[in-house]
């Protein structure tokens, strides 16, 4: 490889080899991602017919012909199948680097989020004191240190919550990040200034607070009648 | 991709390409690791050892020289720089019993090695001279193996294979696994021309080369850089012998080896600044082409390496401390398994591949500086990979920072 007595070569043959290497590696990376990308798309096709679904099904129920069971039922499904599919989106997303696939994905989910949000809160006013609604807002990017350490803890304090109480509430995360009109709207009528930030049946709460003080206001399952 | 990231896969580039850079030299040159040409000339030599306040260790070194295998030393010149100990006691008495070896005693202490030598230098006139540290012992054949490369004209020094001597405590062990892989890159980059360096251990100059560059730079805290560096900014090549062994004494003692380190940092920013104009020039053969970036790269890598593990573990704790208290306000766990992702990153990847080529490094490096019936375990060379080599970009802050203060008082062992 190296001519005896140009020993300059060795400098650009390295070069040549390391940048072959690195591209060979990223190639890999992005292939990797995108992978994962294209499983979650996967998973997003199948959530949004389900939401479709849900939403026909809300929409129907104006025919009085569903009972509130069925109604929350389903809702409750299929915000604990997404619940499912974000924790693997949050991983991806921690781990993807290089391409933005995931990012988009994110974006999709979030949006099938806020359409939830919005149906359950539909089936809320049409069968009161049934179940409750907590939405759980966060940032994915751009989190400070304060930020980080406040999510880390309403991750497990909601996930204790859920798991006590099963279903009897739906849990929806939704990242504030992806700038939705919709969400965003949402979630103006709620006076939020920081995140994150915890909607438990209309009452708003930004500092971590235990799991027993947020049962209080699923007890109540009070509905804030929104403008 | 966010800022992070690009920092991130850009030091990956960088530290890829060394690995990949040192593995290039090494295939082609793998069997030429231990060679030493023969001799086919006698050079007449002489060497130079330096005391002060080595006692303990003066007449082992004297015997080493004298046990040399190598017939044509003329002169073993042992400079006393007006020690506070009984070494100029030991050397006289050297002097007395062997025709060969000559005390000398400098007039005044010159503080630092650069002048004991050079007061030694003086009483040299023979083709070569050799300097050896007072604490320092060549082996039998180590002299000889160094001769063959004067052949070649453009050979301005040799330098050899230093290894530790001192190997019963933990420092001292981890010492050893240094050494030899710093003598097995430099015997790599001697196929190069990139040898930065002869140690003070043991190296032999070209008495006129060493002329031409007038000896050693006293205001220099690492004197055997700087010469290397004027050398090679002559027109001279410095080659090196791995088949060369000396054994030199390492520090015990955390304090005293932080000195020492910190002085060779300092040394070598020194030596960076007074050879700064040459960086990238062609004119100076491989000292602006390769040994000025290659030194400047290095520190570049380590201090953005440490900067950048610093705020990652900084960061780390400060979330994890935060996230700790609210937990307890919140009375949930502290910690739980859905805490740790184990899905693995492009930087992973890269990670992996360059602490793997690392290992394979260091591997061939132990492999060829092998000694009977020692063995370097496993532990210490994942000690050294994963922390003793964590300590350089911070003796290196430490240094920049004496430098800059202006505290570059001569810091003995």
């Amino acid at each position: 490889m190296i001519r005896l007595g140009d020993p300059r070569n060795a400098f650009w043959e390295a070069f040549l080899l390391t940048v072959i290497v690195f591209i060979f590696g990223l190639l890999i990376g992005v292939a990797v991602e995108n992978s994962r990308a294209g499983n979650l798309e996967e998973s997003y096709e199948n959530s949004q017919i389900s939401l479709i679904d849900i939403l026909t099904l809300d929409s129907v129920s104006n025919l009085g012909n569903l009972s509130c069971d069925s109604l929350i039922g389903s809702n409750l499904e299929f915000a604990d199948k997404i619940y499912e599919e974000s924790k693997i989106l949050n991983n991806y997303d921690n781990a993807n680097k290089i391409s933005n696939e995931i990012k988009l994905v994110y974006k999709k989910y979030d949006l099938l989020r806020t359409l939830l949000w919005s149906g359950a809160l539909n089936v809320q006013s049409q069968c009161p004191d049934k179940f409750s609604i907590v939405v759980y807002l966060y940032q994915r990017e751009g989190a400070s240190v304060d930020e980080k350490a406040s999510q880390s803890v309403w991750s497990k304090i909601l996930g204790n919550l859920k798991e006590k109480q099963g279903g009897n509430m739906v849990l929806i995360p939704i990242s504030v990040d992806s700038d939705l009109s919709s969400l965003n709207l949402m979630v103006s009528r709620y006076n939020i200034n920081s995140y994150p930030a915890v909607i438990v049946n209309g009452n708003v709460f930004t500092e971590p607070v235990s799991v027993e003080e947020l049962e209080n206001y699923l007890e109540g399952k009070s509905l804030i009648q929104l403008n | 991709m966010d800022l992070l990231t690009i920092i991130y896969l850009t030091y990956s580039f960088i530290s890829l390409y060394f690995l990949i850079f040192y593995l290039i030299i090494y295939i082609p040159h793998r069997k030429e690791i231990l060679f030493s040409p023969k001799i086919t000339k006698e050079y007449t030599l002489s060497m130079v050892v330096s005391c002060y306040n080595e006692e303990d260790s003066i007449g082992k070194v004297i015997d080493s020289l004298l046990n040399s295998d190598y017939g044509n030393i003329k002169k073993i010149i042992v400079v006393d720089d007006c020690s506070k100990d009984n070494s100029w006691k030991v050397i006289q008495s050297y002097a007395k019993k062997y025709k060969n070896v000559i005390a000398v005693q400098t007039p005044a202490n010159t503080g630092n090695a650069a002048g004991a030598k050079n007061y030694g230098a003086k009483f040299v006139d023979t083709e070569l001279i050799g300097f050896t540290d007072a604490d320092s012992y060549p082996a039998k054949n180590s002299i000889s193996n160094m001769i063959g490369h004067f052949d070649d004209a453009k050979v301005g020094a040799v330098t050899s294979l230093v290894l530790a001597e001192n190997r019963s405590k933990f420092l001292e062990k981890v010492q050893v696994i240094e050494y030899k892989m710093i003598v097995f890159m430099r015997r790599l980059l001697s196929f190069v021309g990139g040898v930065y360096v002869t140690p003070g251990p043991l190296a032999i100059y070209r008495k006129s080369a060493f002329d031409k560059v007038n000896g050693f730079d006293g205001e220099n805290l690492t004197e055997d850089i700087e010469i290397t560096w004027h050398l090679v900014k002559e027109g001279y090549v410095i080659r090196m012998s791995s088949s060369a062994r000396v054994f030199t004494i390492v520090p015990k003692k955390a304090m005293v080896w932080f000195r020492q380190r910190i002085r060779w940092n300092m040394g070598g920013i020194q030596t960076i600044y007074k050879y700064k104009r040459f960086f990238g020039t062609r004119n100076v053969g491989m000292l602006g082409l390769f040994i000025l970036p290659f030194f400047i790269f290095n520190w570049l890598l380590g201090l953005t390496g440490l900067g950048i593990l610093s705020y990652r573990i900084g960061r780390t704790i400060l979330v994890r401390y935060l996230a700790t208290m609210l937990s307890i306000d919140s009375n949930v766990a502290v910690a739980t398994f859905g805490d740790i992702n184990l899905t693995p990153s492009i930087l992973v990847f890269f990670g992996i591949m360059t602490i793997t080529m690392n290992f394979f490094m260091i591997w061939l490096g132990l492999s060829y500086a092998k000694e009977e019936g020692k063995r370097d375990g496993i532990v210490r060379v994942l000690l050294y990979m994963f922390f003793y080599v964590m300590t350089y970009p911070i003796l290196l802050v430490i240094s920049v920072f004496r430098v800059l203060t202006g505290k570059t008082s001569w810091m003995t062992k």
